[in-house]
């Protein structure tokens, strides 16, 4: 693998370049429904752009008494891992074979940085209300890793035990079991509190926290912030149509990238309109839920299903 | 630095203020943002924390109490800023012309770039200034 | 009605020699002009003894001089009774019922900056909704505060 070639992955294609400008689309697609579903227009199709060209014109303010550097660098390590992570789950998608053994846990451990450098940003802030909101977001990385983990433990089975991206995509799909639709169900509610969404947006509640952990942030970081939320809200869908319905696999041509997009656009969806139609939860309500018998509980079910063949 | 406002006033984001209002305005303000008028067709968001913001909309004329804490928040706004002094209070103290609690209008705190008078504006009038002041900068 | 009228003859017939007038222009409003020294005593009737709900104080600067008014509600009847003070123009003071109805603290407090008034034995006296660098000793709803000072 020539460093050219490298570089090209990470930064253009399907790295950092593709990634933004679908996270940015799929942030406007998210908008877009949101308003329709509020029975009104919605913004342009560029907004999500103005956005971002806008915040990067504005003054950058770095609070006195916090930590200094790790106020300005937490968001572009978030936004290097969202990057990186876009890209391993790309690369298994448009060319199976050529991944590495244990890069669906190399993917997953990039998935969980962006959440972690939200609870650093917010802690160097120096700010009782960001540290609120990190210490909140803490206990939800606690409460929705461990069943999405459990849940992805049965693609793995159900591929005869492989942890490659590429393997688990070329064989047959986990959503084909009982057991993998199981844990699909768990995996998706697992998203939405990875992407900080209502019904789990407790860290960065609106109405009651003042944006959480990004209270102090302004201008070129918060892009990278918002940035990053846009592409996680990109990749995470993708991530787990790969790993439970097939992916979107190039071997069919046209139609099963077609249809594989559409499987994303469909998981997309459901979370605009979870996210549309729910009260937000406490965070003593979200542990309990998570670690209850309806997500966890539905895990573990689903991967003694798959352990014993179904 | 064209570039820069010409971003601004395609996504003008606004933090709201009150500083001794009777409430009529915000509420008022409040009604503009709901789905009826939808403001997100223009880029305006409503944000809650004074350092993501572009735009100050001030309403009420603004009080001894509130004047020093409506110079904090105005310096704590990274640039570039706009100041919207919405109501007829905010514009000119309104009927509380001689007060004695009065620290006067919001442009003898901090500069003003647009004036909505009205006791208090309709949401389509705070619309309307908000895309003209946009008109105005681009 | 029968109780309220019972209500304002034992009312009238307690204070009976403490009370400067009174006076009840329709059924259910009835003001009763005391001088200050028989204030708490009226206070202790009225809230503790009639077991009246306490409403607020209000202050108002007269020619005559600075008058508060207590309000006392009886809603079990239909009934509302108003204790007018008239104080000394130069130097009002009037004893404070915050020992009697604790609810009265801020209200005293807000009559003292706003007027002048000095409440004697009020437990907690300080600025309440001036501002910090609002000057001592001006009072901005006195007749003698003009319009436009600032």
């Amino acid at each position: 693998m020539s460093p050219l070639w490298m570089a090209f992955l990470i930064l253009v294609f399907p790295g950092f370049a593709f990634t933004f400008a679908f996270a940015m689309a799929f942030a406007w697609i998210d908008r877009k429904v949101t308003a329709r579903v509020q029975w009104r227009v919605g913004p342009p199709f560029l907004q999500p752009i103005y956005d971002f060209v806008k915040l990067l014109g504005k003054e950058v303010i770095v609070p006195l008494d916090g930590a200094k550097v790790l106020f300005l660098l937490a968001p572009l390590v978030g936004l290097s891992a969202v990057t990186l992570a876009s890209t391993l789950v790309w690369q298994a998608n448009l060319w199976p074979v050529r991944g590495f053994v244990g890069d669906l846990i190399v993917a997953v451990y990039l998935l969980t940085i962006p959440s972690l450098s939200v609870i650093l940003g917010g802690f160097a802030s120096n700010n009782r209300i960001a540290s609120l909101g990190a210490s909140r977001e803490m206990k939800m990385i606690l409460s929705y890793e461990l069943p999405f983990i459990v849940a992805l433990i049965v693609p793995i089975i159900n591929a005869g035990g492989s942890i490659r991206l590429g393997e688990i995509l070329l064989g047959q799909s986990a959503v084909s079991h009982p057991s993998g639709i199981l844990a699909f169900i768990a995996a998706i509610l697992c998203m939405q509190a990875k992407l900080g969404l209502v019904p789990f947006d407790a860290a960065e509640a609106e109405t009651e926290l003042m944006s959480g952990p990004f209270v102090e942030y302004s201008g070129a970081p918060l892009a990278a912030i918002r940035l990053t939320r846009s592409m996680m809200l990109f990749v995470m869908p993708v991530f787990l149509v790969t790993v439970f319905w097939g992916g979107i696999t190039t071997g069919g041509g046209v139609l099963s990238v077609t249809v594989g997009s559409l499987k994303v656009l469909l998981l997309l969806v459901i979370v605009i309109l979870l996210r549309n139609t729910s009260p937000r939860v406490r965070i003593d309500q979200a542990i309990r839920f998570f670690w209850g018998p309806y997500v966890t509980g539905v895990a573990v079910v689903a991967v003694v299903l798959s352990l014993l063949g179904a | 630095m064209s570039l820069k406002l010409k971003a601004l006033c395609k996504s003008p984001w606004i933090f709201h203020v009150n500083t001794g209002a009777c409430n009529n305005c915000d509420i008022e303000l409040v009604d503009a943002l709901t789905p009826r008028f939808d403001v997100e067709r223009f880029g305006i968001v409503l944000v809650g924390s004074i350092r993501h913001a572009d735009a100050l909309v001030v309403t009420g004329g603004v009080t001894r109490q509130a004047a020093p804490r409506l110079k904090r928040l105005y310096e704590q706004a990274p640039k570039p800023r706009l100041v919207i002094a919405c109501g007829t209070c905010a514009c000119s103290k309104g009927i509380f012309h001689d007060g004695y609690h009065m620290a006067g209008p919001v442009d003898q705190i901090v500069p003003v770039d647009i004036y909505i008078p009205g006791c208090p504006p309709k949401p389509e009038a705070i619309i309307d200034g908000v895309v003209k002041l946009l008109k105005k900068v681009a | 009605m029968k109780e309220r009228e019972e209500l304002v003859t034992k009312i009238e017939e307690k204070l009976a020699g403490k009370v400067v007038s009174s006076r009840r222009d329709i059924p259910n409003r009835m003001y009763v002009y005391i001088e200050g020294e028989n204030l708490p005593e009226a206070v202790r009737l009225l809230f503790d003894e009639l077991s009246g709900r306490y409403v607020i104080l209000t202050g108002v600067d007269t020619p005559a001089g600075v008058e508060v008014l207590y309000h006392f509600s009886f809603d079990g009847v239909g009934l509302v009774v108003t204790l007018r003070v008239l104080l000394d123009k130069d130097k009002p003071e009037i004893d404070s019922i915050t020992p009697i109805v604790r609810g009265a603290e801020w209200i005293e407090r807000e009559i003292h900056e706003l007027l002048g008034v000095e409440f004697v034995g009020h437990p907690n006296m300080r600025r309440l909704i001036l501002a910090e660098d609002w000057p001592e000793g001006v009072y901005p709803l006195r007749r003698s505060y003009g319009k436009n000072t600032t």
